[in-house]
């Protein structure tokens, strides 16, 4: 039989109240505030162009003002290499989850588990990681 | 020439007091080694103290004094300061030589009475001697009434090491608790007195311009009348005429304690368990006498106030006859020499508080030799007798110890006064001060005279069972028919106190004196009268007449007819209660006849009772106080430590339980927490305008 | 006629408090995950409005960032609620409580 979503309401909806309120106090805090006039950005220049330039450190090429990014373009690739090799690792199965890390950080409290197999599949975990690697690069390139 | 040489007597002065201190080293940590266990080495300290205080003396009598301050303890600008310093004026210089005279003659002594008798403990022994030595050479020059405390304090100290000396017996380790615990009791009062002074002086120098006594005088004398602050000093609220009487009642708590007044005297016949060496330098130069010394160190404050006076005057004269009574019943021959040393320092209380400083003075050198040499006499016989203590068991000494038995019979004499002994002159003339400063205007001083002259006959009668018991008549035990032989070390200061407990008394004839028309025999008054200004017999006596209201008044109108009249009765008296000792007491064999008093005899053989209403007052407000103290402890004290560690088990009991592990709640916690920062920073920083 | 930065805020706090309740009320972790994205991109909001306030591209060039920040902590989101599941049977985070005291 299909389902379909329905309102769940019950005390479990409580905390919200809590999210409620912050954001009662955001909005007081905000709109009696004022900034003043926006500054905006020409209307004759290619914003993404200069985003562009912005990302690889060529801002001087461009007209809006802005900071060079270079340096957090290369690290944030490293850190989503890091993450999806994380996320692989994470998501390894337990029969052959003997990989690096994953031992010393059972969530179950540490108790032994009977399955003897491990340590076979470091090289698909490598050729996985690397498969990876190159994907995101290209996601990245694009 | 000569100022460098008074100069250098002063420079040294303070090796008076250290060199017993050096004793006190060597016969503690080297007094093993040693081949007399140290006594050689206290002997040569107290030796050349002596010689030293002599020289002092010698320096004083040539004019000249010292008040410096030699070692500062703390200083604070514009409040006081706390220092050590020498004040050598007649009177100390007299003391000095008292003390360690005694002191040096009581070192020799030990020789015969602990060494030769193998006593055990003997570097412990004369470690005690030389501090005790220390503490009372110090406490005797000592310029400023801190200083006095804490040589008082340490002399305190020290009896109690020394009457504890035996401390494997049941007696000695209590008698020396109890003197230690009684005299405490009346320090006590001496340090709030003295904390006081300091808050209301700034000072608690005794001589020169800024000294305690000079500015209440002159605060006195400038206010001229009852109510508010007097001359920029601090008093509390009370007129300064009342709140230096006060002062002066808390020092003479601890002057109490220590001269063993009424009622704080119980622990000195119990003191008597300590070596009779000791008892002979407690009683005759140390302990006992620094309480009455304070008195006469500070007497020019003691003179501005006619009520202290007086009460010093009737707690004297009352405790002269009320220890003399209880003297006449014991068997015990240190027990009766305890008791009179009682009465004799009411005596010189009676003197000082009747205006008689020369007197009473007089008494305290004269009491400290012909004590002394019955202290030392006393143990002299018991060496003879084996360490037995009770006259029954004695008699018929005299022949078998005649060098004793004259010494002896010299210091009997001078206790009781019988003319012309030391006794006879000093204790005269503090009841002839008390008779005309009666007779002059002063008629309370009377009633402190009637006791005094009532505890004359007691001393004689005491006196004189004492020697007729122990010396006269058949040995009454096998012991007393063959005495132990007595070596030099104990012949020699018996000697040499013997002839001073005879002599002595003639510094100051003042019966001659007047009958005569010599105003030169009295050296003492002399001696006395010369110094650092403020601390002479005149000003004494000016301060006196002016605050005191003491005018010297005489029978009949006639000077010389008062001093007759005053020295012909107490010399009677003292004679007749001499021969009615002798009537009763004289035969070969004596009969007990206090026995006769019935109920009386038991009373006094229980010292009114003292000991036991005061413990019963000690365990009655004790052990309230203390069940008081407990409670407290056990509830505030405890609870509040037991109530912090309860609250921090609780509350992390209880706080423990918001850690759920669900991570919603945490991230609703977090959330509420950020709300209220905001609220509260957007409150203060008016965001919300 | 541009927009008063204020009401981009306002669109901001409502997304962000959006994301906060779906935090605080959801038990299914992958909605815990949704949510997280949703507070994640009221803060670029943020950063957009106010460059264009200032006339300054950083904010948008740092829009860029959170937005891969946030496709790598999708990543480990998942990889642990894989774990989660599989430890607990249930990707319901009320159940996750045994490291608790």
């Amino acid at each position: 039989m299909p389902t379909r979503p329905h309102l769940n309401l019950g005390s479990h909806l409580l905390p919200g109240l809590v999210a409620l309120a912050l954001f009662a106090v955001l909005a007081a805090v905000f709109l009696t505030s004022s900034f003043g006039e926006a500054a905006g950005f020409p209307t004759d220049v290619s914003i993404t162009a200069n985003i562009g330039y912005a990302l690889i450190d060529l801002q001087r090429l461009g007209t809006i003002p802005t900071d060079g990014f270079l340096a957090a373009l290369l690290i944030i690739a490293v850190v989503l290499d890091a993450a999806l090799d994380g996320a692989v690792m994470l998501a390894k199965r337990e029969g052959d989850e003997k990989l690096i890390g994953i031992e010393s950080t059972r969530t179950d409290g540490g108790r032994p588990r009977d399955s003897a197999a491990g340590g076979t599949d470091s090289g698909s975990v490598s050729d996985t990681a690397s498969d990876t690697r190159t994907g995101t690069n290209t996601e990245e390139a694009n | 020439m000569v100022a460098t040489i008074t100069a250098f007597a002063f420079e040294v002065a303070p090796a008076i007091a250290i060199l017993p201190l050096a004793s006190f080293v060597i016969a503690l940590f080297a007094g093993k080694y040693l081949p007399k266990r140290g006594a050689l080495a206290g002997i040569a300290a107290t030796g050349g103290s002596l010689l030293l205080s002599l020289w002092v003396a010698l320096t004083v009598a040539g004019g000249a004094t010292y008040n410096e301050e030699i070692y500062s303890l703390v200083t604070t600008p514009n409040t006081f300061d706390l220092h050590f310093g020498l004040l050598l004026d007649p009177l100390s210089a007299l003391m000095l030589v008292i003390v360690s005279l005694v002191s040096f003659l009581v070192h020799l002594f030990s020789l015969g009475y602990m060494n030769d008798e193998g006593e055990a403990g003997l570097p412990r022994y004369y470690a005690g001697l030389g501090l005790f030595s220390f503490s009372m050479l110090a406490f005797v020059f000592a310029d400023n009434l801190f200083m006095s405390f804490v040589f008082f304090e340490l002399v305190g100290l020290c009896s109690w090491l020394l009457i504890g000396h035996w401390y494997r017996e049941d007696a000695p380790p209590s008698a020396a608790k109890k003197a230690f615990l009684v005299t405490r009791f009346g320090d006590y009062f001496f340090l709030v007195g003295v904390v006081a002074i300091f808050a209301t002086f700034g000072t608690t120098v005794f001589a020169g311009p800024e000294s305690f006594p000079t500015l209440a005088e002159e605060a006195l004398a400038g206010s001229g009348g009852a109510g508010g602050g007097a001359g920029g000093l601090s008093t509390f609220g009370f007129g300064p005429g009342a709140w230096f009487t006060i002062l002066g009642f808390l020092v003479l708590g601890g002057v109490i304690g220590k001269s063993a007044q009424f009622p704080l005297h119980t622990w000195l016949p119990d003191a008597m368990e300590g070596p009779t060496p000791v008892s002979a330098l407690i009683h005759a130069a140390t302990m006992v006498a620094a309480g009455v010394y304070l008195v006469a160190r500070m007497y020019g404050f003691y003179a501005l106030s006619p009520t202290t006076l007086a009460v010093i005057a009737f707690v004297g004269g009352f405790t002269a006859l009320f220890a003399a009574s209880m003297a006449v019943v014991k068997r015990d021959i240190k027990q009766v020499l305890a008791y009179s040393t009682i009465s004799q320092y009411g005596y010189m209380m009676l003197g000082l508080g009747a205006g008689g400083y020369v007197a009473a003075v007089f008494h305290l050198m004269t009491h400290a030799f012909f004590k002394a040499l019955l202290f030392l006499g006393a143990g002299a016989v018991i060496i003879a007798m084996h360490h037995r203590q009770d006259m029954w068991e004695m008699g018929g000494l005299k022949e078998r110890l005649p060098i004793p038995y004259y010494a002896f019979l010299s210091g009997s004499l001078a206790l009781a006064g019988i003319f012309p002994f030391a006794g006879f002159w000093s204790k005269d003339e503090i009841l002839f001060e008390a008779l005309v400063h009666g007779i002059g205007g002063s008629p309370l001083l009377l009633g402190g005279y009637l006791m005094g002259l009532t505890a004359v006959v007691f001393t004689g009668f005491y006196t004189f069972r004492m020697v007729l018991l122990t010396f006269h008549g058949e040995p009454r035990t096998h012991t007393a028919r063959n005495p132990h032989d007595l070596g030099w070390s104990v012949k020699t200061p018996l000697a040499v106190l013997g002839i001073l407990a005879a002599t002595a008394g003639f510094v100051n004839m003042v019966p001659v004196g007047t009958i005569l028309g010599l105003e030169r025999i009295e050296l003492l008054h002399g001696w006395l009268d010369h110094g650092i200004s403020g601390l002479t017999v005149e000003h004494y006596g000016e301060l006196t007449h002016d605050f005191a209201g003491y005018t010297t008044g005489a029978l009949a109108g006639s000077e010389v007819l008062t001093v007759l009249l005053s020295a012909g009765i107490s010399l009677a008296l003292a004679l007749a209660g001499a021969g009615l000792a002798w009537m009763l007491y004289s035969g070969p064999n004596p009969e007990a006849h206090t026995e006769r008093l019935g109920d009386v005899r038991t009373l006094l053989m229980n010292n009114y009772y003292q000991d036991e209403y005061q413990v019963w007052i000690a365990e009655t407000f004790g052990t309230g106080v203390a069940r008081l103290s407990d409670r407290f402890d056990q509830s505030i004290v405890d609870g509040a430590v037991n109530g912090v560690s309860e609250v921090s088990l609780l509350s992390g009991d209880r706080i423990r339980r918001i850690q759920t592990g669900i991570v919603s709640n945490y991230a609703t916690l977090l959330t509420l927490g950020l709300v209220v920062l905001l609220l509260t920073v957007g409150l203060a920083g008016g965001w919300f305008l | 006629m541009a927009v008063a930065v204020q009401y981009y805020l306002l669109l901001s706090a409502a997304m962000f408090c959006i994301g906060l309740l779906g935090i605080l009320t959801r038990r299914n972790a992958l909605f815990l995950l949704m949510s997280v994205e949703l507070m994640l991109n009221a803060a670029n909001i943020n950063l957009v409005a106010f460059s264009l306030q200032y006339g300054n591209l950083t904010g948008q060039v740092f829009s860029l960032f959170v937005t891969a920040l946030a496709a790598a902590e999708v990543a480990l989101g998942i990889g642990i609620l894989l774990v989660l599941y599989r430890n607990f049977g249930d990707v319901d985070i009320t159940k996750a409580t045994t490291l608790r005291w």
